[in-house]
C-alpha cells in the first residue's frame, strides 16, 4: 500500500469507476456486435472492481480485494461461456450481430 | 308374566325380514318371497291381536327402546334433546296395530291371485317392497315421538315411491310414483319444519307422559309451566298454532287432502293390492293417524282445528264431485278415498276425535275391501279397468259382487253398514259442535251435501259394474278367480258388514244402553291406557262446547241420522235409475261444461304442472345466469388477464440490445425513484 | 401413528407409479386398505376429549420441531380430535372404494394414475390431521397437484379447460387465504411462538391481537375473517364461487368425481370450521346474518341450477353446492346440533355424493353418455346398480335412516332456535325448501333415464354392471344406511369435539 494511493481522495476513484461503468453502458447500449456486447461488458464489471479495490484500501479491509479477485475469476469464467454463446451464434446465423437472431421471445 | 310389549319391535321387524328376505334370495323362493310375507304379516297380525289384548287387560307402554343420538352435554342453542325411537302402545296404536297387520296380510295374500297368478315379473321386488311398506307403517304406528313418526312417514313415502312405480318399464307408472313422492315430499317440507320447531319449542318430540310436547304445551298455555323458546315476538298460542299447522302440512299431503290430493288419483298406476294397502290402512291412513296421535297437542289451538275441519269438509265434498264422473274403476275410488278422508279430517277438526278413529277403521276395511274387489273384476276383465266395458259381472262372480255390495253400502253410509255409523257419527259431532261455530258449521254442511253425492257414484260404479249387459267380450267370459281372490274379500265383506257394531253410539244415546259404544270406550282409557291421551281429556282441553237442535240430545241424533240416511238413500236411488238399467247411457255427459271441469279434476293437475314448469323456467333463468354472468365474470378475469399478457409479453422482443436499454432505464428509474423519495435532490 | 399412516399412503404411491400397468390397479386397491385399517385402529383406540384447537385432547400426538421462520418455530405437528377423525376415516374409507371403481373406466397409464390417487389419498390425510399452519398449508396445497392431472390427464373433453379452472381458481384463493392468516399471526406478534394452531387459537381467545401497522386488532380480525371465508369458500364451493365444481366434476373421471365431491370439497368446510368458526367465532357471529343468507342462496340458487341440468354429472354436481349450504348454514349459528350436525353432513354427502358419482360412473361406463335424454329405462338392463343408485338417490333427498337426513335433521334442530342468528326460523324453513327441490330434479332425472322402456343407441348390448362395479356401490350404501341408524358413531365424538367451538362465541344481546 502505497501513500500515493491512499492520499488520492476516494471521490476520484469513485469518478473513476463511474466512467468506466458509462463506457461500458454506452457500448452495450449502441453495438451490435456480441464481440462489443462481451468487452462492454468486462468493462462494467471492471469498474465494480474498482470500487471494490479502492474501498478495501480506504477501510484496511481485505474482504473488497477478495471479491475483486472473485470477480475477475468470474468474468473469466463469463469470457469463457460467451465466447462459446458468440461462437454457437456465428455457427447458426453466420453474424455475430446480435439483433439478428430474435427467436428467444414470445 | 311374558311382557308382549317387548315383542312389539318384533311387529315392526317381521315385514322388515320379508322385506330383506324377498329382495336377497326372493328369486330362490316359490311364488318370488310371497310366502315370506305373508308369514311375516300373519305373525305380525297375531302379535298385534295378542297386544290389542293386553291392552284391553289394563296394560299400555311407553318406552324408549334406542337412542338415535343420544342427549346433549353443553352449549348453546338447543341441547338436551332426546333423539330416539320408542314404542307407544295405547288403545289407539293397538287398534291401529290391527288394522294395518290385517289388511297388509289380506293384501298380501290377495297378491298371490293378482300378482303371481297373471304372470307378473319382478315379483321379489314387489314383495320387497309390500314388506318394507308394512313395516314403514307400522314403525309409524307404534312411533312414541313425533322424530320417529316423521322418519317412517317418509320411509313411507318412499315405499310408494317404489310400488306406485312398479311397472317401471311403462312410462305411466314412474311419472305417477315421482309425483306422489314429490306432493307429498311437499307437505313433508312443512311437516319437518314442524318437526324441527317442536323439538326447538318443548325439547322433547314425545308423544305421551308429562315430559311429552303435548302435556308441556298445556301446561304452559295453562301458565302452569314455560317452554323451552317461542321466536321472539310471538305469543305462544300463536307459535302453538303456527307449529300446529306446519305439521298438518305433512298430514295433507300423506292423506292427500285438498289441495295437494293430486298425486292420489295417479297413484292408481300402481298394482291394485298396492292402491288397498295405501288407501286403506298405510299410507293415506298415516296422515289422519298422525293428528289422532298428537290430539291433545291439536285440541289446544282452536285455529288448527277449525282449519283441518274446514279443509276436512271442503275435501270431502270437492273429490266426492269429481268421482261422479270417473270412468275408471279405480279412479272412482282413488277419488272417495280423498272424500272418506276428508270426513276423518272434519271429524279430528270437530272435535270428533272418536268419530275419527271409528271412521278410520272401518274406511280401512271397506275400502281395502272395495279395491280388492276392483282387483278382482280388473283380473277378470284382463286388466281393463273402464267402466263402460264392464257390466253384467253379478252373475258371473258372485263372491265378488256380494263383498263389493257390502263395501259400497259401507261407503255410501246405509244402515247398518259400517260406514253409517261412523260416518253418521263423524256429522254428529260436527253438528252438535257446530251449532257454536260457524266455521265448524260450513264443514258439517260440506260433508252433509257430500253424503248423497257419495252414494250416488258409489251405485253409479255398483251399477256401471255389476248390473245391465255385458258391454264387452271380456265381461262376457270374464277370467274367474282363486280362493286367494276370493278369501281376503270374505274376510273384509264381514268386516264391512259388522264393524260399525263396535260404536253404535246413536243406539246407546236414543236407547240409553249403556256399554255398547265400544270404541268409545276404549278410546276413553275405559281399560287402560296412557295417562293424558283419552278422548275425555281431549275433550277436556278442546275449545268446543255442544249445541243441540229441536229435542236435545236424542232428538239431534235422530235429526242427524235421518238426514244423512235420507240424502245417502237419496243418492242411491238417483244412481238406481239412472243406471240399473241394462245398457246405460253416460248421464254426466248432459252436466256439460261441468262435466268437463270434474273430469279434468278442476284443472288442478294443470295448475301443478303449470307451477312445475314455471319452476324449470326459473331453473333455466338462473342457469343461464350462472353461466352467462357469474361463470362469465369467473372467464372474463382469465380472459383479461390472458389478454394482458399476450400484450405484456410482446416486450420480450428477442432482440438483446433492447433488453440491454430496458434494464438500464429500469435502473435509471428506480435510482431516480429512490433519489426522489430519499430526497438525495434537495 | 399419523406419520406412519400418511408415510405409507406416500410410500404405497411411490410404489404403485413404479408397477406395470397391468396390476397397477389391483396394487393400489390392496395398498390404501392398509391406511383404512389403520384409520379403523386410530378410531378403535381414540377417547374424543374436546377440541384439538381449543386446548381439549388431541388423539395421536406427535410434535417435532422442524424450522423456524420469522421468530416463529414450525414443526410436525399431527393428531386428530372428534371433528377431524370422522373425515379421516371417511378419507380411507373412500379411496379404495374410488380405486376399484377406476377398474373400468381407466385403460391408460394406469400406474401413474393410481399413484397420483394415493399421492392425493396422503395430503389429504395430512389436511385433516395437520396441526400447525405450515405444514397443514404444505397439504392443502399439495392436494392441487395430483388433482390437476389426474382431471387434466384421464379427464373428458374439455380436461384442459376444467383442470386449470380448478387449479387457478383454488390456487387464487388459497393466496387470499394465506394473505388474510399470516395477517393474523402478525398482529398476534410475540404473544406466539409458533404456528401451531392450538396456541394461535389460544393466543386469540386470550386478546393476543395487537395493532398492527396502525390497523386495529378488532379490524385485523375481520380483514383476516373475510380473507378466509373468501378462500375457503371457493373450495366448499359457496355461491357465487362455485363455477368450478361443475365443470371439473363433469370432466373428471368417475374415481376422481367421487374424490373431489367425497372428500375435497370437505377440506374447504373443515378449514372454515377451523380457521374461520374455531378461531374467529366472533366475527363469525357477527356476520351470521349474511353468510347465513348466503348459505341459504347456495342452498336454493344450487338447487335450482341442479334442475336445469341435463347431464347427470352436473345435476349431482350442483346438488353439491346446495348440500354444501346446509354445511354453512349448521356451521354459522353456533350451536352444538348445527356445528355438529355440519360436521356428520360432511361426511354423510361425501358418502352419499360418493355413491352417486360412482353409480353415475357405472351407467356412463355402459352407455357411453350422462345426457337425461339420450337413454331411458336404463333399470331393465342394469337393475341392482340403478336399484342402488335409487337408494342413493332417497339418501341425497335425506330419506330418514340414511346419512344424509341425520346429518340435514341435525343441522336443522341446531339452527332453528339458534340464539346466535336473528331470524334463524326463517332462515332455517328457506334452507329446508332444498330437500323439495332436490327431490324435484332427483326423481325427474331418474324418471327420464332410469325408468320407461329401454332406450339407448348403441351398436352393443348393454347388460349388468361388472361385479367390482357394484360392489363399492352396495358397500357405500350399506355405509350410510349404517349411519343414518346410528348416526351416534360419529355424532357423540363430532359433539364433543363441537362444544367447545360453540362455547367460544360470545352472543350479542
Amino acid at each position: 500500500m502505497t501513500a500515493v494511493a491512499s492520499s488520492i481522495p476516494p471521490e476520484w476513484y469513485l469518478l473513476l469507476a463511474a466512467a468506466v461503468f458509462c463506457i461500458g453502458l454506452f457500448g452495450v447500449l449502441t453495438r451490435n456486435d456480441a464481440l462489443y456486447f462481451l468487452m462492454s461488458v468486462e468493462l462494467m464489471m471492471n469498474a465494480a472492481n474498482i470500487n471494490f479495490v479502492a474501498f478495501a484500501l480506504y477501510y484496511g479491509d481485505l474482504t473488497g480485494q477478495v471479491f475483486a479477485l472473485f470477480v475477475i475469476a468470474l468474468a473469466a469464467a463469463e469470457v469463457a461461456i460467451g465466447i462459446g454463446i458468440i461462437l454457437v451464434l456465428y455457427r447458426n446465423f453466420g453474424v455475430t450481430d446480435v439483433t439478428v437472431p430474435t427467436e428467444m421471445r414470445w | 308374566m311374558i311382557d308382549v310389549f317387548s315383542y312389539v319391535p318384533a311387529i315392526v321387524l317381521l315385514p322388515f325380514f320379508s322385506f330383506l328376505i324377498a329382495l336377497g334370495v326372493g328369486k330362490y323362493l316359490p311364488k318370488g318371497g310371497a310366502f315370506g310375507g305373508i308369514a311375516a304379516t300373519a305373525g305380525s297380525f297375531l302379535l298385534s291381536l295378542w297386544v290389542l289384548a293386553t291392552v284391553a287387560g289394563g296394560e299400555a307402554a311407553n318406552r324408549t327402546l334406542y337412542y338415535w343420538a343420544s342427549e346433549g352435554g353443553a352449549g348453546i342453542g338447543p341441547t338436551d334433546i332426546e333423539l330416539s325411537f320408542g314404542i307407544l302402545i295405547d288403545p289407539l296404536s293397538a287398534l291401529m296395530l290391527v288394522i294395518v297387520t290385517l289388511v297388509a296380510l289380506l293384501v298380501h295374500v290377495f297378491s298371490l291371485g293378482y300378482m303371481n297368478d297373471e304372470g307378473e315379473t319382478g315379483l321379489p321386488r314387489y314383495y320387497a317392497g309390500l314388506g318394507l311398506f308394512t313395516a314403514s307403517m307400522l314403525g309409524f304406528v307404534v312411533a312414541d315421538n313425533l322424530l320417529m313418526a316423521f322418519m317412517f312417514f317418509e320411509l313411507v313415502g318412499l315405499c310408494s315411491y317404489l310400488l306406485i312405480g312398479f311397472h317401471f318399464r311403462e312410462p305411466g307408472p314412474p311419472s305417477a310414483a315421482k309425483k306422489a313422492f314429490l306432493v307429498t315430499r311437499f307437505g313433508d317440507y312443512f311437516f319437518l319444519i314442524g318437526v324441527v320447531a317442536v323439538i326447538a319449542t318443548f325439547g322433547t318430540a314425545q308423544f305421551a307422559g308429562t315430559e311429552s310436547f303435548p302435556h308441556l304445551a298445556e301446561a304452559a298455555l295453562a301458565g302452569e309451566g314455560s317452554v323451552a323458546w317461542t321466536p321472539a315476538g310471538v305469543e305462544l298460542q300463536t307459535w302453538l298454532t303456527v307449529v300446529g299447522l306446519l305439521v298438518l302440512g305433512g298430514v295433507v299431503g300423506k292423506s292427500a287432502q285438498f289441495p295437494l290430493h293430486t298425486w292420489l288419483p295417479d297413484a292408481m298406476e300402481g298394482p291394485t293390492p298396492v292402491s288397498a294397502l295405501i288407501h286403506a290402512a298405510t299410507m293415506v291412513a298415516a296422515g289422519v293417524y298422525l293428528v289422532a296421535r298428537m290430539y291433545g297437542f291439536y285440541a289446544l289451538t282452536p285455529t288448527t282445528l277449525a282449519v283441518i275441519a274446514f279443509i276436512g269438509g271442503f275435501t270431502a265434498l270437492f273429490a266426492a264431485t269429481m268421482g261422479v264422473v270417473k270412468d275408471e274403476l279405480k279412479q272412482v275410488l282413488a277419488y272417495s278415498t280423498i272424500s272418506q278422508y276428508g270426513y276423518m279430517m272434519l271429524a279430528l277438526g270437530a272435535g270428533g276425535y272418536v268419530a275419527a278413529v271409528f271412521h278410520l277403521t272401518t274406511h280401512a276395511f271397506f275400502k281395502a275391501l272395495l279395491f280388492l274387489g276392483a282387483g278382482a273384476v280388473i283380473i277378470a276383465m284382463h286388466h281393463n279397468e273402464d267402466m263402460w266395458d264392464m257390466g253384467g259381472l253379478k252373475a258371473k262372480m258372485p263372491v265378488t259382487y256380494y263383498t263389493f255390495l257390502a263395501g259400497s253400502l259401507a261407503l255410501a253410509g246405509i244402515f247398518p253398514f259400517a260406514g253409517f255409523w261412523s260416518k253418521d257419527e263423524i256429522l254428529y259431532e260436527a253438528l252438535v259442535h257446530g251449532l257454536n261455530d260457524p266455521l265448524l258449521l260450513g264443514g258439517y254442511l260440506m260433508g252433509l251435501l257430500a253424503v248423497p253425492v257419495t252414494a250416488f257414484y258409489t251405485f253409479r260404479m255398483v251399477f256401471l259394474t255389476f248390473h245391465g249387459e255385458a258391454r264387452s267380450d271380456t265381461a262376457r267370459d270374464p277370467e274367474p278367480v282363486r280362493w286367494n281372490v276370493k278369501g281376503p274379500l270374505t274376510v273384509l265383506g264381514t268386516l264391512a258388514v259388522v264393524t260399525g257394531f263396535i260404536n253404535m253410539v246413536p243406539v246407546q244415546k236414543v236407547l240409553g244402553l249403556e256399554g255398547i259404544d265400544l270404541l268409545h270406550l276404549w278410546l276413553d282409557n275405559h281399560w287402560g291406557g296412557i295417562e293424558g291421551l283419552s278422548s275425555h281429556h281431549y275433550a277436556d282441553i278442546g275449545p268446543y262446547s255442544s249445541g243441540y237442535l229441536v229435542g236435545g240430545e236424542v232428538g239431534t241424533v235422530l235429526v242427524g241420522a235421518a238426514v244423512s240416511l235420507g240424502l245417502a238413500l237419496g243418492g242411491l236411488l238417483v244412481a238406481w235409475r239412472l243406471y240399473n238399467v241394462p245398457s246405460p247411457t253416460e248421464h254426466t255427459a248432459k252436466l256439460g261444461g261441468i262435466k268437463d271441469v270434474l273430469y279434468n279434476n278442476y284443472y288442478l293437475d294443470e295448475l301443478q304442472v303449470w307451477l312445475a314448469y314455471r319452476t324449470e323456467d326459473v331453473a333455466g333463468g338462473a342457469n343461464t345466469f350462472d353461466q352467462g354472468i357469474i361463470d362469465g365474470v369467473v372467464n372474463g378475469v382469465s380472459s383479461v388477464s390472458l389478454f394482458g399478457g399476450s400484450r405484456i409479453r410482446r416486450i420480450q422482443s428477442g432482440v438483446v440490445s433492447q433488453y440491454a436499454a430496458l434494464l438500464t432505464l429500469g435502473l435509471v428509474a428506480l435510482l431516480l425513484a429512490l433519489g426522489l423519495s430519499g430526497g438525495w435532490f434537495l | 401413528m399419523i406419520e406412519a399412516l400418511i408415510g405409507f399412503t406416500f410410500a404405497a404411491a411411490l410404489l404403485v407409479l413404479l408397477a406395470p400397468d397391468e396390476w397397477a390397479g389391483r396394487l393400489a386397491f390392496a395398498f390404501s386398505l392398509l391406511p383404512f385399517a389403520g384409520s379403523l385402529y386410530l378410531w378403535s383406540g381414540f377417547e374424543s376429549a374436546g377440541n384439538a384447537l381449543t386446548g381439549g385432547d388431541i388423539g395421536y400426538m406427535t410434535q417435532i420441531e422442524w424450522l423456524e421462520v420469522g421468530g416463529r418455530t414450525v414443526s410436525w405437528f399431527v393428531g386428530v380430535d372428534g371433528i377431524s377423525l370422522p373425515l379421516v376415516v371417511l378419507t380411507t374409507f373412500l379411496v379404495p372404494l374410488a380405486i376399484v371403481s377406476a377398474w373400468t373406466p381407466i385403460d391408460s397409464r394406469q400406474s401413474q394414475f393410481y399413484g397420483l390417487m394415493l399421492f392425493m389419498e396422503a395430503n389429504l390425510l395430512g389436511v385433516f390431521t395437520a396441526l400447525d399452519f405450515f405444514l397443514w398449508f404444505v397439504f392443502w396445497e399439495a392436494v392441487l397437484v395430483p388433482m390437476y392431472f389426474l382431471i387434466g390427464v384421464w379427464g373428458g373433453p374439455r380436461r384442459k379447460y376444467a383442470a386449470i379452472k380448478f387449479f387457478v381458481y383454488t390456487n387464487a384463493a388459497s393466496l387470499l387465504m394465506f394473505i388474510g392468516f399470516m395477517s393474523l399471526t402478525f398482529a398476534l406478534g410475540g404473544s406466539v411462538s409458533s404456528f401451531a394452531l392450538p396456541e394461535i387459537t389460544g393466543a386469540i381467545a386470550d386478546g393476543g391481537l395487537g395493532t398492527w401497522f396502525g390497523i386495529s386488532p378488532d379490524r385485523i380480525a375481520m380483514v383476516a375473517f373475510l380473507a378466509m371465508f373468501a378462500g375457503f369458500a371457493v373450495k366448499v364451493p359457496i355461491v357465487p364461487v362455485h363455477t368450478w365444481l361443475p365443470d371439473a366434476h363433469v370432466e373428471a373421471p368417475t374415481p376422481v368425481s367421487v374424490l373431489l365431491a367425497g372428500v375435497l370439497l370437505k377440506m374447504g368446510t373443515y378449514a372454515l370450521l377451523r380457521f374461520n368458526f374455531t378461531m374467529l367465532p366472533d366475527q363469525a357471529s357477527a356476520l351470521a346474518v349474511p353468510i347465513a343468507a348466503i348459505a341459504v342462496i347456495s342452498v336454493i340458487y344450487g338447487a335450482m341450477l341442479a334442475l336445469a341440468q341435463k347431464d347427470l354429472k352436473r345435476i349431482v354436481a350442483y346438488s353439491s353446492v346446495s348440500s354444501m349450504g346446509y354445511v354453512i348454514l349448521g356451521l354459522v349459528v353456533f350451536t352444538e346440533y348445527g356445528v355438529g350436525g355440519a360436521t356428520f353432513q360432511m361426511v354423510a354427502h361425501g358418502l352419499i355424493s360418493g355413491l352417486m358419482f360412482m353409480a353415475v360412473g357405472v351407467i356412463y361406463n355402459a352407455t357411453h353418455t350422462r345426457m337425461v335424454g339420450d337413454m331411458s329405462g336404463m333399470a331393465d338392463r342394469m337393475p341392482v346398480a340403478v336399484g342402488i343408485l335409487v337408494a342413493g338417490a332417497f339418501g341425497y333427498m335425506g330419506l330418514p335412516l340414511m346419512a344424509g337426513f341425520a346429518g340435514e335433521f341435525f343441522i336443522f334442530v341446531g339452527s332453528f332456535a339458534a340464539p346466535s342468528l336473528p331470524y334463524a326460523p326463517i332462515f332455517t324453513a328457506l334452507a329446508m325448501f332444498g330437500i323439495v327441490i332436490v327431490a324435484g330434479y332427483l326423481l325427474s332425472a331418474m324418471q327420464s333415464t332410469l325408468f320407461g322402456p329401454f332406450e339407448l343407441e348403441t351398436d352393443y348390448d348393454v347388460g349388468p354392471a361388472p361385479f367390482h362395479d357394484v360392489a363399492p356401490l352396495a358397500v357405500l350404501l350399506v355405509a350410510i344406511i349404517v349411519l343414518g341408524v346410528a348416526p351416534d358413531i360419529f355424532f357423540e365424538m363430532i359433539r364433543d369435539a363441537a362444544v367447545p367451538v360453540v362455547e367460544g362465541v360470545t352472543i350479542n344481546g
